[in-house]
């Protein structure tokens, strides 16, 4: 019985996803149409001029290393950091060879 | 306990597929600039098949084959060689990608392997990062682990 509730209730917010998530007559995210390109010119940007001004044809690599490259510097020390402070909490701690 | 491993089915079918998930890897990285994908996806895919070797073959084959200094020197050069990348540009901006118009090679058609100036590098020098500083936390996590089984 309550499995059952659960999975109807799964099902109940699944279809209402669907519903909210419909192009058509449902939530919208931001100004659609001629709007767009009024309101995010650097999107349009990147993808007439990526190809051109970076040269890799895959748009995300273009932005990615090149015009954020900072982000990806700081992408690069975050993952630096994680893994030295992993291998520092896990190596065997004086107290644990008693 | 540490020279623990999966049994010969899953031995074998890692021996097959490792090499697979390798190469993807491999391709990942080095068409970073062209399909959808990069150094960071590529070489994730490259430490999955290290992790793989881990679980599957137990712990004390991979101390066999895990090289601790190697690996912490092959992190540190991919470091190196992507902020080297980026200073290639100094003269007109930090990430400025200059070997695209005017350098020596990777200069070639927009969409060729030859192609989008310091892309390709940066792509390698993140791909080896990635693998070796994933594979490096996993073994330490597999090594010094803090529960009792």
């Amino acid at each position: 019985m309550k499995r059952t509730l659960a999975y109807l209730s799964l099902l109940f917010i699944l279809g209402a996803l669907l519903y909210i998530a419909n192009p058509n007559y449902g939530l919208k995210f931001g100004p659609g149409g001629e709007d767009w390109l009024k309101y995010r010119y650097t999107d349009n940007y990147y993808i007439e001029h990526g190809v051109e001004e970076v040269g890799g044809t895959n748009i995300v690599t273009d932005i990615v290393f090149d015009y954020r490259g900072y982000d990806t510097l700081g992408e690069a020390t975050v993952l630096f950091t994680a893994i030295a402070g992993a291998v520092a909490l896990l190596r065997p701690w004086r107290r644990d060879e008693e | 306990m540490n020279d623990f491993d999966m049994g010969v089915i899953v031995r074998t079918a890692a021996r097959a597929t490792i090499p697979l998930i390798g190469i993807f890897g491999a391709y990942v990285v080095m068409h970073g600039h062209l399909t959808p994908g990069g150094g960071f996806q590529g070489g994730a895919t490259i430490a999955g098949a290290g992790i793989l070797f881990l679980i599957a073959f137990g712990l004390g084959e991979m101390k066999k084959r895990y090289n601790k200094h190697l690996y912490s020197a092959l992190e540190g050069v991919g470091g190196l060689v992507f902020l080297g990348a980026a200073m290639l540009g100094i003269g007109t901006a930090f990430f400025y990608n200059t070997l695209w118009h005017n350098g020596p090679f990777f200069n070639g058609k927009p969409g060729t392997l030859l192609s989008a100036g310091f892309l390709p590098i940066m792509n390698l020098a993140v791909g080896l990062k990635v693998f070796t500083g994933l594979v490096s936390a996993l073994t330490a996590i597999a090594l010094w682990r803090r529960w009792k089984s």
